[in-house]
């Protein structure tokens, strides 16, 4: 259909993602998120007081579980690489204005990817764990470029489809450590009972620390997160490729007139983000924060965590790397907090409400001021009524 | 048509004042409109014009001011109130669905039980009481542009409003039918006693179809007076707010009558090597061929202007030569070798530059700067293999924006900040650099103030100067006499006639205009 190509290919993530653009009024957008954190800190403490905890000795919790003690900072910094990696892959794809919601599906895929090559390759050395995290990579982009292939020949949804995939890849990774012949452990010893789990990697296949600090570790997934953040940062902004990426996101029309390949390269920026998850789910793998072995379980929800901190930073990869500090604070702490009593869900109830002080006030301003783009934010010499001109398309 | 004084008139504002934001659109604007009249409303665009039409038609709240209808005070807080006191308007964009019949059409925004009978017999009526034919069982879709905007009118006459509002109601209609539009008016008026408030830019049209005239600037009133007292001199001299000449401003202005362009490239057209040849263009969307069998050329250095009632096919022509849209069939020739039009950018590669038609649409990135918007189109220049080279890109920019007088305060500000003439220009400045040999201005002087018209029309004349081919899409008809040496005229899709401007009359333009031969 001609009248398709006209359009953007993906409206509703488009239309999603407009919403989360770096805010045109920065003033009242600030001041409105403060007192919306305020508002969801209060309510926070409302809700743990409501439950019959203390909001200080959870507090307190939180300090120690995360940022108290040298064993706190290890796990904080072990969370914050598979968080950022995901928020930086997700940086690319919305600045391209492909709206990419299923990271979650995404780091599973990449798992159950670096899973297979870490057990089945038999290979010695330090070039195993090179290997399993490349083999993550590409499982997480392939996953993510169905989702790419299902909106350029059958027009599907980016948001909707990415979702929907993550669920699928829940049953397929499953499914791989449930079967004898996929990835399931070996039985252990005389009882033949396997868990629905895979063998622990072996140790070349795992991520070593970096660097010898007494008691604090650091993993080198933290350094391979911190090099993507910054290294995306600086393509998006000053090479030739991120450009376009910007100006397809922007202004789709007029990039595809400039002679950019607007449809390629908006399934390449969702696949590569898609790899970017995927990698996630290799460090989750290959780092001490999990078990090393393939789980349902691996992605433990970093995937929407890594997502919502994209959220929270408005696809700036840059500051991904502090609000990724911070979620990975809230995850450390939250399992501390769960060991005194707490349930854990109220962690994610806290995490919910600050995501939403924080992606809510460019909205709400909008919404005071009648509809976004009913005036353009500085220059009124446009039109004083666009509708007039929006019209005229 | 004298205007008719009664005591009390049937809709007076006093002091409306409207702001979003920071910007005051109407600024204690005073209006007086007596029943039995056309009252013109003047101004350029941003004047006020439309934000005082939405005060009184309760689409927006006033700031302050008060709006008296028969001498009453009004609260205007919902378009349903202003329905109730008889204020009708009949939008310059059509808010007619479609897939629906005219009937369904003018029922929507009723309310109760929909009655098709009770409907067609009310269309009927309306439809004879003032000369409109209309069938009621047509599908919208199906219309041409001056009949949509009879059921527009119809729609908004059955509703038996005492104060109808027409806002830029010829923008779409051909020069016959704007005449039957003014002489409706003129029976509702002057026949039922009811008013007419009439927005325009043009001139002509307000000096010869209004009784009465108020004159918008910059939010507040300039100027009112009986139309019959006043010029279109003095006129335009009050809607820009200094005085006019009647040669370049008076043609963007709408006023007659106009200079011809020069005429001496026209004869010896055969002999040159066309920069543009189009040929046997052909776009079918839904069943609906939108451009048919479309052939056109254009001679280095000639402008050769693409004339037209808006809605014939211009704007997807358009959008094939912006490399946004593929034909059905037919072919593009630049420079005398044929483009692919489906790969990204071989338009531009080839020589083409464009001024879309709705710049914000596909002519600049908004939330990007001036000197990537004016780069954008030649990263080449601007980049190595893989890193922007900023500094060569500022250098380009600073350039361009001298050369073109780009007004901005950086060149680092999103294009968003820039006023509407001066984003033009960035496209235009685009457009024009590298080795560029046919520019294609699809209504370049849209929404722009008389000042950035005037510039528009001298950088088109000097791009044709310079040996450049432009084709000029217009619906203005000042605009392509003043510019073109051909004039070709599109109607329903197709071309209807090409003929030089020295053979071009108002009335030969409208016949073709018509889808008639001339």
């Amino acid at each position: 259909m001609s009248a398709a190509s006209l359009s953007a290919p993906d409206e509703l993530g488009r239309r999603l993602l407009d919403r989360l653009r770096p805010g045109s009024d920065s003033r009242m957008t600030a001041g409105l998120t403060v007192v919306l954190v305020a508002v969801s800190l209060g309510a926070s403490a409302l809700l743990l007081m409501l439950t019959g905890a203390s909001p200080s000795a959870s507090l307190s919790a939180i300090w120690t579980g995360s940022l108290a003690n040298t064993t706190g900072w290890t796990t904080t910094l072990l969370n914050v690489a598979p968080l950022l990696l995901v928020a930086v892959g997700a940086c690319i794809c919305s600045s391209a204005g492909t709206f990419n919601i299923g990271q979650e599906g995404q780091v599973l895929v990449g798992g159950l990817a670096g899973a297979w090559v870490g057990l089945r390759l038999a290979m010695p050395g330090p070039m195993l764990i090179v290997v399993v995290l490349i083999a993550a990579a590409v499982g997480g982009g392939a996953w993510a470029a169905l989702s790419a292939l299902m909106l350029r020949f059958r027009g599907v949804n980016v948001p909707v489809s990415t979702l929907l995939m993550t669920f699928l890849a829940i049953q397929l990774v499953t499914f791989a450590v449930s079967t004898p012949w996929g990835l399931q452990e070996s039985t252990q010893g005389s009882s033949g009972i396997a868990d629905a789990q895979s063998n622990p990697l072996p140790v070349n296949a795992q991520l070593a620390g970096f660097g010898q600090y007494p008691s604090l570790q650091l993993n080198t997934g933290l350094f391979i997160a911190l090099v993507a953040a910054v290294g995306v940062a600086l393509v998006l902004s000053r090479s030739r490729w991120g450009f376009r990426v910007r100006m397809v996101g922007l202004n789709p029309l007029t990039a595809k007139h400039a002679g950019v390949r607007v449809g390629a390269l908006g399934g390449f920026t969702l696949a590569l983000s898609g790899a970017f998850a995927g990698l996630a789910g290799g460090l989750l793998l290959a780092s001490p924060v999990s078990t090393n072995r393939l789980q349902a379980g691996l992605s433990d929800n970093v995937g929407w965590d890594g997502l919502l901190v994209a959220l929270v930073a408005r696809n700036r990869p840059l500051v991904a790397i502090p609000v990724a500090f911070v979620f990975a604070v809230l995850r450390a702490g939250g399992d501390f907090l769960s060991a005194t009593g707490v349930p854990s869900y109220l962690v994610d109830i806290v995490k919910a409400l600050l995501v939403l002080a924080f992606v809510a006030p460019p909205v709400l301003v909008d919404l005071f001021r009648g509809r976004r783009g009913a005036m353009p934010s500085t220059a009124p010499a446009v039109s004083v009524v666009p509708t007039e001109t929006k019209a005229a398309a | 048509m004298t205007p008719t004084t009664s005591a009390v008139p049937i809709l007076e504002l006093r002091g409306i004042t409207k702001s979003y934001g920071t910007v005051t659109a109407c600024d204690a604007v005073d209006l007086r409109v007596d029943a039995g009249e056309i009252h013109g409303l003047l101004g350029e665009n941003g004047a006020g014009k439309s934000s005082l039409m939405k005060v009184l038609l309760g689409l927006v709240r006033r700031d302050t001011g008060t709006v008296l209808v028969r001498g009453e005070s009004v609260a205007l807080d919902s378009p349903q109130e202003a329905a109730e006191l008889g204020i009708g308007m009949v939008h310059q964009h059509f808010s007619l669905i479609n897939g629906l019949t005219v009937w369904e059409n003018v029922a929507l925004g009723d309310t109760g039980k929909v009655n098709k009978q009770a409907i067609c017999s009310d269309i009927a009526e309306v439809c004879a009481r003032y000369g409109l034919p209309i069938d009621p069982e047509a599908q919208v879709g199906s219309l041409s542009a001056g009949e949509r905007q009879r059921v527009e009118v119809v729609k908004c006459l059955r509703r038996d409003p005492q104060i109808l509002i027409l806002d830029e109601p010829t923008s779409v209609l051909t020069q016959a039918e704007s005449q039957e539009l003014f002489g409706v008016l003129g029976r509702v008026v002057q026949e039922e006693g009811r008013a007419v408030i009439l927005i325009s830019h043009k001139l002509a049209e307000i000096a010869q179809a209004t009784d009465r005239v108020t004159v918008l600037r910059k939010g507040r009133v300039a100027f009112r007076a009986a139309t019959a007292e006043t010029t279109p001199q003095l006129l335009a001299q009050q809607m820009v707010g200094r005085d006019v000449s009647l040669g370049e401003e008076g043609a963007a202005l709408g006023l007659l009558p106009v200079q011809k362009a020069r005429t001496g490239q026209a004869g010896d057209r055969d002999r040159q090597q066309p920069v543009l040849r189009l040929a046997g263009l052909t776009v079918e969307q839904g069943g609906v061929r939108v451009l048919e069998d479309v052939d056109l050329t254009v001679g280095a250095g000639e402008i050769v202007a693409l004339y037209g009632v808006e809605g014939n096919g211009q704007a997807t022509l358009g959008e094939i030569l912006a490399g946004l849209l593929p034909p059905t069939a037919g072919t593009v020739e630049v420079a005398g070798s044929t483009v692919d039009v489906t790969r990204p950018g071989a338009l531009a590669k080839a020589g083409l530059g464009i001024v879309p038609e709705d710049r914000h649409h596909s002519g600049v990135v908004l939330d990007m700067s001036v000197a990537e918007n004016l780069t954008m189109k030649s990263l080449d220049k601007v980049s190595g293999r893989f890193l922007l080279r900023r500094g060569v890109m500022r250098a380009e920019a600073r350039r361009l924006a001298d050369e073109f007088n780009i007004v901005t305060s950086s060149l680092d500000a999103p294009v968003r900040s820039l006023s509407g003439g001066n984003q033009q220009r960035v496209v235009l400045a685009r457009e024009l650099s590298g080795d560029t040999r046919v520019l294609v201005a699809a209504q370049p002087t849209h929404g722009l103030d008389v000042g950035a018209i005037e510039d528009m029309y001298s950088r088109l004349r000097k791009a044709a100067a310079e040996g450049v081919g432009v084709l000029l899409i217009s619906t203005e008809f000042e605009e392509v006499m003043a510019l073109a040496t051909w004039i070709a005229v599109i109607s329903s899709g197709r071309i209807t006639g090409v003929l030089p401007v020295s053979e071009a009359t108002s009335e030969r333009l409208g016949m073709l205009v018509g889808g008639e031969a001339a």
